[in-house]
């Protein structure tokens, strides 16, 4: 059956009693084709699939021959009549396939391209948000899946998510791994004394960033006087030598081999990096600095053997590099992040990168000026007494609700408070603005921007915390009213599977708000449309907040309706609005029925 | 907010006032009004600083008639930077609500290497080297011979200055080094000697505490400094440390050789000076024969480090006639250092007292005690009579003087240990002779004898009548605060177990137990995993710490850690170090988190804060004792019980008790602040140990918190932190109040104000 066409024997009708044209069908995925016997007949049939819509067939056993029934979408119909019934029953079977894959396809491409064409990345980005958050999936299968909102509809008003999605995506980079490098710990085969280090260029990258003379020694020593195999070698050689801490050997074998002290010394290039950055560094931690106060411990002045005080021994220094050392620069390095962002393939490549970066990092840190600006700052902020000033000013980084719950359950309080009045409102302030002041303040605020420019945070600092405060005012205030414990909050009282479809239903009834007062004024059928779609999905929510409210137990019924009220009143105005409008609208126009309800 | 306390208007730069603050400042003033000294314990994270600051100058602008100088003793550079950087928010409000008649000029003093601005001598390495660097281009006999000769390098921000006179002063205004510097690169003026120079006029002058306790620099700097000044020690639990140490003087080996050196050279530059200029050396010896006319009149970049001795004990009279002539001074320092090398040359540890001492260089290198006495102002003449610029390469000789005029000058308080190797390293031989100093009143008594007020503050000054015991004082008030809090910002806790109950502890039998570092270990794993932003460990010192943290890494618990956390440790090296606490910081503010390993008694458990998110949680691994075998801490103690009758057991643990209370009590800043503190060993869950904690550690901690495994302190933690997430309200709960207002002072002032405070 998995053939891609059918050829039968058949009789073509074009109506039940039409004794019919014998002919030869002939279907394939694309098409269906009759050809007559008698070529001078006229039934020839040539059918794209597409066209078809449905199908029906007589049922074996009843007293009728072999029918099948084919419905196109102009409401025609193509009979046939087979030979026998396992004849139809091929075709029916092939029919079926063809319309479920046709549907298939006539579904998603529909839907998903309907007057855009996506490109496959922002296709696969959607999905991939569809698949991070199930909250999104759900309302996407609920509204697009079901033809409430196009596909187009839906993600047009999510633009900023896709945009934000596409911009992070290009931005974040991947910084270094936090655990050390002396943590590569090398595999043994078992039987010989011999051990492999597995070099990636990851690691690579990371040992030059942590030991810059490493970095200067493989630019200098590779390929010309070594390879990089042999490098290598020489490297852990070293780092071996200090793992086993006996800095006499190290100091031996250093001597012997010039290249080798190269990785056993202290890392010159490290320490004339930390001079420059101490300058920089803020006075209130600045330690250096109190070494030039400090008269008592001049050589030998001062109490040297006493408890506190601790000497290290200093025969061979030079070749000892102590585990903190190693700690500390692995963490300076780790926090500066990765400057480069070259794909690591070739090691030379990786090591040539990181030299650019460096330069160009260190030029910009001998041109700006203004470091020390900073450090006064932030040694004003480390005096300064938080809780003993007034407000604060600072500047703030913008609000950004990753939980609309939070939001959710602050405006049931507000509803609480003036579950009425607040639409009245509205209104009364609307009104009283006359046209003339609306564009006056318009006015004047575009002049404003036009001379200044757009205020930094562009919402003034005092206002946004005036906003926020009230907002989790009145977060604290319900859940000091209802909830006892901090904790918790009116939902989480709620059984897990109430508060779960509460949930949706808010998300989805934002939703289709959201779409229904977008399309609003109705200038375009298309959005005349739209608007019927989405009322008659609303009137449907009604009995299944209804069902929830009925669902719950006694004790928490009362809960429940209020968390619905809001719900109620929201879908209250919008139907209210859409009839308001359809009556205004047959008034006008007097050709629609008024059937609408 | 300004206030009246009694007669004085107080102006305080900020909208609130911590109760505790203000009671603070009723206390300074009666200290000021008594004119006697006093000695204030007030908890750290409730603004000591600004509280001092405002008062003290709010006190000397009420009195225009007879101004107070206020002078500031800090521990080190950076809490300079930061009592500056107050003061200066404080003078900007004065300035606003008062006008230009509150104006004040402020100026932090520290040494060239901090000031100076001159590149060529800033390249030097190391403090000495910057010294010997800018005597070199400002000497007076330098610029004498540049005078004449164009080609002598002189210092052109230096000649600017002497050229300016007078006319070199600094504006009224608040100065920190930082504004010094560019002030004096504007100018083209040395801000090193123009600091010097503004310091007698300054209304407030902050300094490093050696600047007045230590006879070497006080000698040259802090010698004008009016009566009627008050002197404040801010963090002064370890005051007593920093006057002993500042009359302490040790001898090894190398210093020996290098006096050796030294001594050669002078002696080829005497004979230089015999061959073509004589008269100079016949000068010296008469100026020398007329008595010692080395002080006053010298110019300023002549001087050296002054006289090691207190100025009340330095003889004013001429120097013996044996050491007069240079080369006869030179004979009897080699017959010094032969004596030294000899008794370095010991096979066991000796302990003898200055007086048999100088008895037995009397007898075996026929120096008497009063030569011995004059060594260092002899060496001093003569360096500057043979024109030596290069201080910084005679360090040892020095050394050498200083301790003979300490022996000579003391003959209690101080005793002679000889050690022929370090106890800890017994098969290094390094024989080391220490002249230590055990009395701290007597670096002090003469600040307290000079100024009329000194004020000694610090967080942790508990018990807190030990003190004028050792310092050798009578405050007229001595008083504690304890801390009124909105909410339990502090949580101190004591852990004693791990989480297989197996108790905790760097005992010195325990320390090293595999079971006790891997629980310390989990300790502080688990808690990386529950405390935002930054950790904080001390440990009880470098060796252990850098015993533990090798433990760690080979067990793979610091890889663990390392997951959540980016790890920086506290290493000997004050460069590193600084660096370290630089990235921890940017860690913590950028959010990544990290924990710093630090050491009790180190340079970072003294001076550095780790307030707010820089310090959600501090862990004390320990007991951070002193090396009880230490030779000089024995001898401390013995001295201590004798003459104070101070017991070696109390001591030692108010010793290290201190240190913990130091180290744990940076975490907070202010009462918005919070932060856990954590004592990792059984030991302080006995009364004896934990009851000599300061006050307003020991109010909170509870005693179900005393007693702790690993898995019990991670769930109070968690429950802490999710506590001190909620919001609040800041000016306190019901009753009490832990913010005022400025109307809360004036309702207070009629009247209540005890009821509300205490």
């Amino acid at each position: 059956m998995a053939s891609t066409h059918v050829t039968k024997r058949a009789k073509y009708k074009t109506t039940i009693k039409d004794p019919g044209t014998p002919g030869t069908l002939r279907m394939t995925f694309e098409k269906i084709l009759f050809v007559p016997h008698n070529p001078k007949s006229a039934g020839k049939l040539d059918v794209e699939f597409r066209y078809i819509k449905g199908k029906k067939h007589t049922k074996e056993g009843s007293n009728k021959p072999p029918w099948l029934n084919l419905t196109n979408n102009q409401n025609g119909s193509f009979i046939f009549e087979f030979e026998n019934y396992s004849d139809l029953q091929e075709c029916r079977d092939f029919v079926g396939k063809v319309l479920a894959k046709g549907g298939e396809v006539s579904e998603k491409p529909t839907v998903a391209y309907p007057d855009e064409q996506l490109s496959a990345a922002e296709m696969e980005l959607r999905i991939k948000l569809l698949q991070e958050d199930s909250e999104l999936q759900k309302l996407h299968k609920q509204f697009v899946l079901s033809g409430v909102l196009t596909e187009t509809e839906f993600w047009a008003t999510r633009k900023k998510l896709l945009d934000r999605e596409a911009s992070k995506k290009t931005k974040q980079r991947l910084g270094f791994k936090s655990a050390m490098i002396s943590d590569i710990k090398p595999s043994t085969d078992g039987r010989t004394n011999k051990v492999t280090f597995n070099l990636t260029p990851e690691v690579i990258l990371q040992i030059f960033a942590e030991k810059p003379a490493v970095h200067r020694a493989f630019l200098s020593y590779v390929p010309n006087k070594m390879s990089e195999r042999t490098f290598w070698t020489k490297y852990f050689r070293a780092e071996y030598l200090h793992s086993t801490k006996n800095s006499i050997a190290a100091a031996a074998e250093a001597a012997e081999d010039e290249e080798l002290a190269v990785f056993l010394k202290q890392d010159d290039i490290l320490a004339s990096e930390a001079r420059k950055k101490i300058r920089r560094v803020d006075p209130t931690l600045d330690m250096e600095a109190d070494e030039g106060d400090d008269y008592t411990h001049l050589p030998d002045h001062g109490i040297l053997r006493e408890g506190s005080k601790e000497m290290t021994e200093s025969q061979n220094e030079l070749y000892k590099r102590s585990l903190s050392q190693d700690i500390n620069r692995h963490a300076a390095v780790v926090l500066e992040g990765r400057a480069v962002d070259v794909e690591l393939e070739d090691t030379k490549a990786v090591a040539e990168a990181l030299a650019q970066s460096k330069q160009k990092s260190s030029n910009k840190g001998e041109s700006d000026g203004d470091t020390s600006r900073e450090r006064l700052d932030r040694l004003s902020r480390m005096t300064e007494i938080e809780d003993l000033q007034g407000p604060n000013t600072l500047p703030l980084a913008p609000l950004c609700i990753k939980d609309p719950r939070d939001y959710f359950d602050s405006q049931q309080a507000n509803a609480l408070r003036s579950s009425g009045d607040a639409l009245g409102e509205i209104e009364q302030i609307k009104c009283g603005l006359s046209t003339q002041e609306v564009y006056g303040s318009l006015r004047e605020s575009i002049s404003s921007i036009k001379a200044m420019g757009l205020k930094e945070p562009i919402v003034k600092p005092e206002v946004a915390h005036q906003v926020f405060d009230a907002l989790t005012n009145s977060i604290s205030n319900t859940k000091y009213h209802i909830g006892k414990n901090p904790q918790e909050s009116v939902l989480d009282r709620l059984p897990r599977k109430t508060k779960e479809e509460l949930l949706h239903h808010w998300t989805s009834i934002l939703e289709l708000l959201k779409h229904f007062w977008a399309s609003y004024p109705i200038t375009t059928t298309y959005l005349y449309v739209k608007v019927n779609r989405l009322k008659d999905a609303m009137s449907n929510i009604y009995p299944q907040l209804e069902e929830i409210k009925g669902s719950v137990p006694s004790e928490l019924r009362h809960q429940v309706s209020l968390l619905v009220r809001p719900m109620h009143q929201a879908l209250d105005a919008a139907i209210q609005h859409y009839e308001a409008s359809m009556q205004k609208r047959s008034a006008q126009s007097g050709e629609r029925p008024n059937g609408y309800v | 907010m300004k206030f009246q306390i009694e007669d004085v208007t107080v102006y305080f730069p900020y909208d609130y006032i911590y109760p505790e603050q203000y009671s603070y400042m009723i206390e300074l003033k009666r200290a000021l009004d008594a004119k006697g000294h006093c000695l204030l314990e007030m908890p750290t994270g409730t603004g000591k600083t600004i509280a001092l600051l405002s008062l003290i100058t709010s006190y000397s602008l009420s009195k225009p008639q007879t101004p107070i100088k206020l002078i500031y003793c800090t521990r080190t550079v950076h809490e300079m930077e930061k009592t500056l950087a107050e003061l200066k928010l404080l003078h900007n409000y004065q300035i606003k609500h008062l006008g230009p008649q509150a104006r004040i000029l402020a100026i932090g003093l520290s040494s060239r290497k901090n000031l100076c601005v001159n590149p060529t001598v800033l390249a030097a390495e190391n403090r000495d080297s910057v010294d010997a660097g800018c005597r070199k281009l400002t000497a007076s006999w330098v610029r004498a011979m540049a005078a004449e000769n164009p080609n002598v390098p002189t210092c052109q921000f230096f000649e600017n200055y002497e050229r300016a006179a007078s006319a070199a002063v600094v504006p009224p205004g608040v100065y920190t080094l930082q504004d010094l510097r560019v002030f004096g690169k504007e100018k083209g003026w040395c801000p090193y000697f123009l600091a010097r120079h503004m310091v007698q006029f300054a209304n407030v002058v902050v300094y490093s505490y050696q600047y007045l306790l230590d006879p070497k620099v006080a000698g040259i700097i802090s010698k004008e400094m009016q009566k009627e000044s008050v002197v404040v020690f801010d963090e002064a639990h370890n005051i007593d440390n920093v006057c002993i140490e500042a009359l302490s003087v040790s001898v090894r080996r190398q210093t020996l050789e290098g006096a050796t050196r030294n001594l050669n050279r002078i002696s080829q530059e005497i004979d230089r000076f015999k061959a073509t200029d004589a008269s100079r050396l016949r000068a010296e010896y008469n100026r020398l024969v007329e008595g010692l006319a080395l002080r006053g009149n010298l110019p300023i970049t002549d001087n050296w480090l002054s006289n090691p001795a207190l100025p009340d004990d330095i003889l004013k009279e001429a120097v013996p006639g044996n050491i007069r002539r240079a080369e006869h001074f030179l004979h009897v320092l080699r017959r010094l250092v032969q004596y030294l090398r000899g008794r370095l040359d010991t096979e066991n540890v000796e302990k003898e007292s200055p007086v048999s001492f100088v008895a037995s260089i009397n007898s075996h290198a026929g120096i008497d005690q009063k030569t011995l006495k004059f060594c260092y102002d002899r060496l001093h003449s003569l360096m500057l009579t043979l024109e030596i610029t290069d201080t910084d390469e005679f360090l040892h000789i020095q050394t050498i003087c200083d301790f003979a005029t300490l022996v000579g000058t003391y003959g209690r308080g101080f005793s002679i240990i000889i050690e022929p190797f370090d106890e800890r390293m017994p098969h290094i031989p390094d024989p080391i002779l220490q002249l230590s100093c055990h009395d701290a009143s007597l670096a002090i008594k003469p600040v307290f004898d000079r100024f009329q007020s000194v004020v000694i503050t610090s967080g942790t000054l508990s018990p807190i009548d030990l003190y004028p015991r050792l310092l050798n004082f009578h405050p007229v008030v001595s008083r504690s605060f304890t801390m009124s809090l909105t909410r339990d910002c502090i949580c101190p806790m004591v852990l004693t177990r791990g989480s297989d109950q197996l108790p905790v502890s760097t005992k010195f039998d325990m320390r090293s137990d595999p079971g006790v570092v891997r629980n310390y270990g989990k300790l502080l794993l688990e808690m990386v995993s529950v405390v935002p932003d930054g950790i904080v460990c001390f440990f009880v010192s470098y060796s252990y710490m850098d015993g533990i943290i090798n433990t760690w890494n080979d067990s793979g618990i610091l890889k663990e850690i390392m997951q959540h956390k980016l790890v920086f440790i506290e290493t000997q090296d004050v460069v590193e170090t600084t660096l370290a606490l630089d990235n921890y910081r940017r860690a913590c503010d950028c959010g990544r988190g990290a924990v710093f390993f630090s050491v009790a008694r180190g340079k970072v458990a003294e001076g550095i804060d780790f307030d707010r998110h820089y310090g959600r949680l501090v862990i004390m691994f320990g007991v951070p004792f002193q090396y009880t075998l230490s030779k000089i801490l024995l001898a401390r103690l013995e001295y201590l019980r004798d003459t104070f009758q101070i017991k070696e057991g109390d001591f030692l643990t108010f010793d290290a008790l201190r240190q913990a209370a130091q180290c744990v009590g940076r975490v907070i800043r202010s009462k918005a602040d919070y932060g856990m503190m954590i004592f990792a060993d059984k030991r302080y869950s006995r009364h004896d140990k934990r009851s000599k904690l300061p006050s307003w550690i020991l109010s909170h901690l509870r005693d179900v918190n005393l007693n702790l495994s690993t898995d019990m302190a991670l769930h109070i933690a968690k429950e802490f932190l999710r506590k001190m997430a909620q919001p609040y309200e800041k000016i306190g709960g019901s009753g009490r109040k832990t913010l005022l207002s400025e109307e809360d002072l004036e309702k207070m002032g009629d009247g209540g104000m005890d009821e509300m405070l205490y």
